[in-house]
């Protein structure tokens, strides 16, 4: 992926297997974001494909990738702010609706109860999330681990096959790590796949069963935590970054 | 939960009264005039609300679309010779697919470039009307526009055209709240507070933009036919920019982004104009007061009311932060 004269990412080879959880790791300017975004339908690769059941998605409008089955939180979370929690849940329900516009606007009875079947589920989620009673506060006047909470909450209600996860353990607290990597767990229990970007190498250590690592835009490594915890390569590269902040 | 809704049924009847009774309260013609003014009014900024205020997409075409719908709905009875219940929402339609047309750029430029082009765009409509004598009959304007018939009997007087005004008003009132709290009005508030991340979740934004750009022709084609028909007459100017700038600080005033607001944007302003009398006077207070809303509530005089309410509630609630590890 090219940005002008600045090669971001090089001739990458990642392939999510079913059903797993992959993190993917590295030091910071690795390409890491770039290649999320690559897979989230952000940004176009310059070079190469994004292929998703063998069928080509790069390039694609974000919200048509969505509908395809992938969702994505956001490292910054872009809650809906002038929304309540439960509001900010059902918009992701938008791909599953099936009412057309001429319904919508002037069929009071379907799209009441359109509302209320997607309001069951939605509540369900932030069940599963524990925070059902929080359900009409609005979104951003939450606690920031809450809110974090409700960006996952929302990408889970789109129903996705592979669900993104953009630094999800960021800013967490070890207790909320913790809940963090149970929430995880109970998600891939769904037959959900799951991707994920962090630095936060506890998280990605326990969670994760397979986790590829950049550096400089190229994969250094790749395999169990395990393996890719004892790869000299990978010591190296992060290593390297520390001794270069020393200098600093 | 009981008492609330009793409470509000009773308020929602006694305003029904009141505005049912309202004419036979005024003591001239020229207050009725205002009324039903106001009423078309309403419209207007209810649909201009909805682009701008929920969906976020600054649309200043809205007047010159009014100019458009009146046209078209003229054209329509006086040329063709239709009917006008049939011309009424035909206007509705034939602006809310303009209005879509002139959304279209919207979905390549933001906030204040979207801006100076839908007031060129509003300019190239007026040209139009102007230009093309031989349909629109230029300057001079058309006249003698028929009033609406039902059963044989003409609504012509202001009195009559009140009650008509009224249910119009009522209707789009409706209307707009059937759209607003549902999923329509939901994705336009998504697309408005982050577009970003609406398509994340699957949200088409551009077809919703375009839906917003089209209601707000919806609105704004019904309320040029109900104006071009209650004073039988129009002209390219009427419709032009300090129209459209009346409308934009009603619903400044009134709060955008909560069509309530635009009930109260649209009286407040009217009210002031009918203190003509007063004039310099006049002029400084309405630019004072425009100055300091805009400076000091951006949501209008609903968001007034809200904050205050929102104050109140949050004094007696707080969120523990500790709930926020589990």
């Amino acid at each position: 992926m090219k940005f002008g004269g600045l090669t971001a990412v090089d001739g990458i080879n990642l392939q999510l297997k079913r059903g797993s959880i992959h993190g993917l790791i590295g030091p910071n300017g690795s390409g890491k974001t770039t290649t999320f975004n690559m897979i989230s339908g952000y940004y176009k690769p310059t070079s190469g494909q994004i292929l998703f059941e063998g069928e080509k998605i790069s390039g694609k409008p974000t919200f048509k990738i969505t509908r395809l089955g992938f969702a994505r939180t956001f490292q910054n979370l872009r809650l809906f702010h002038s929304m309540s929690v439960l509001d900010n849940i059902l918009v992701s329900m938008e791909h599953l609706a099936r009412l057309k516009l001429p319904e919508l606007m002037f069929n009071p009875f379907s799209v009441r109860r359109e509302e209320n079947s997607f309001i069951e589920k939605g509540r369900q989620i932030l069940e599963l999330m524990q925070i059902l009673k929080y359900e009409n506060e609005p979104a951003t006047s939450l606690p920031y681990g809450l809110q974090r909470r409700v960006e996952l909450a929302r990408a889970l209600a789109t129903e996705p096959q592979i669900l993104l996860l953009d630094e999800p353990a960021a800013g967490l607290s070890t207790t909320e790590a913790d809940t963090l990597m149970d929430i995880i767990f109970q998600i891939r229990e769904q037959g959900v796949t799951i991707f994920l970007v962090e630095h936060h190498m506890r998280v990605v250590m326990n969670v994760c069963e397979q986790i590829t690592v950049l550096d400089h835009g190229r994969k250094i490594a790749e395999g169990d935590p395990q393996t890719v915890s004892s790869d000299e390569k990978v010591i190296e590269a992060y290593l390297g970054q520390e001794k270069e902040m020393e200098k600093c | 939960m009981k008492i609330q809704t009793n409470r509000r049924n009773l308020l929602l009847t006694a305003g029904l009264i009141a505005l049912i009774a309202a004419p036979f309260l005024t003591t001239n013609n020229y207050q009725l005039y205002i009324l039903n003014i106001l009423g078309i009014y309403i419209l207007l900024n209810i649909g201009l609300n909805i682009s701008i205020g929920y969906c976020g997409q600054i649309n200043l075409a809205v007047a010159a679309l009014w100019g458009f719908g009146a046209y078209v709905s003229t054209l329509l009875t006086v040329d063709l010779g239709i009917n006008f219940w049939i011309a009424l929402p035909l206007s509705g339609l034939i602006t809310a697919v303009l209005g879509g047309l002139i959304g279209l750029p919207s979905l390549k430029v933001r906030s204040h470039y979207l801006a100076i082009v839908t007031i060129a765009l509003a300019g190239i409509i007026n040209m139009v009307l102007v230009n093309e004598r031989e349909i629109t009959r230029g300057a001079i304007g058309i006249m003698h526009i028929p009033s609406p018939k039902i059963f044989g009997f003409e609504i012509a007087s202001e009195f009559h055209y009140y009650y008509f005004i009224l249910v119009m008003t009522i209707i789009g009132y409706l209307f707009a709240r059937f759209i607003i709290d549902h999923r329509i009005g939901r994705n336009f508030i998504a697309v408005r507070d982050d577009y970003v991340a609406a398509q994340a979740m699957g949200v088409n934004t551009a077809y919703y933009q375009i839906l917003a750009f089209a209601i707000s022709g919806l609105y704004a084609g019904i309320a040029g036919s109900l104006y071009a028909h209650k004073i039988n007459y129009v002209s390219p100017d009427i419709f032009g920019f300090h129209s459209m700038m009346l409308i934009l600080t009603m619903t400044l005033i009134g709060g955008s982004g909560n069509i309530n607001g635009s009930v109260i944007g649209a009286a407040l302003v009217i009210l002031n104009e009918s203190l003509r009398e007063f004039e310099d006077l006049q002029l400084v207070l309405y630019g004072t007061a425009v100055v300091l809303i805009v400076l000091f509530f951006p949501e209008g005089l609903v968001g007034l009311f809200d904050r205050i309410r929102q104050w109140l509630a949050n004094r007696r609630k707080k969120i523990p932060v500790s709930e926020g590890t589990p």
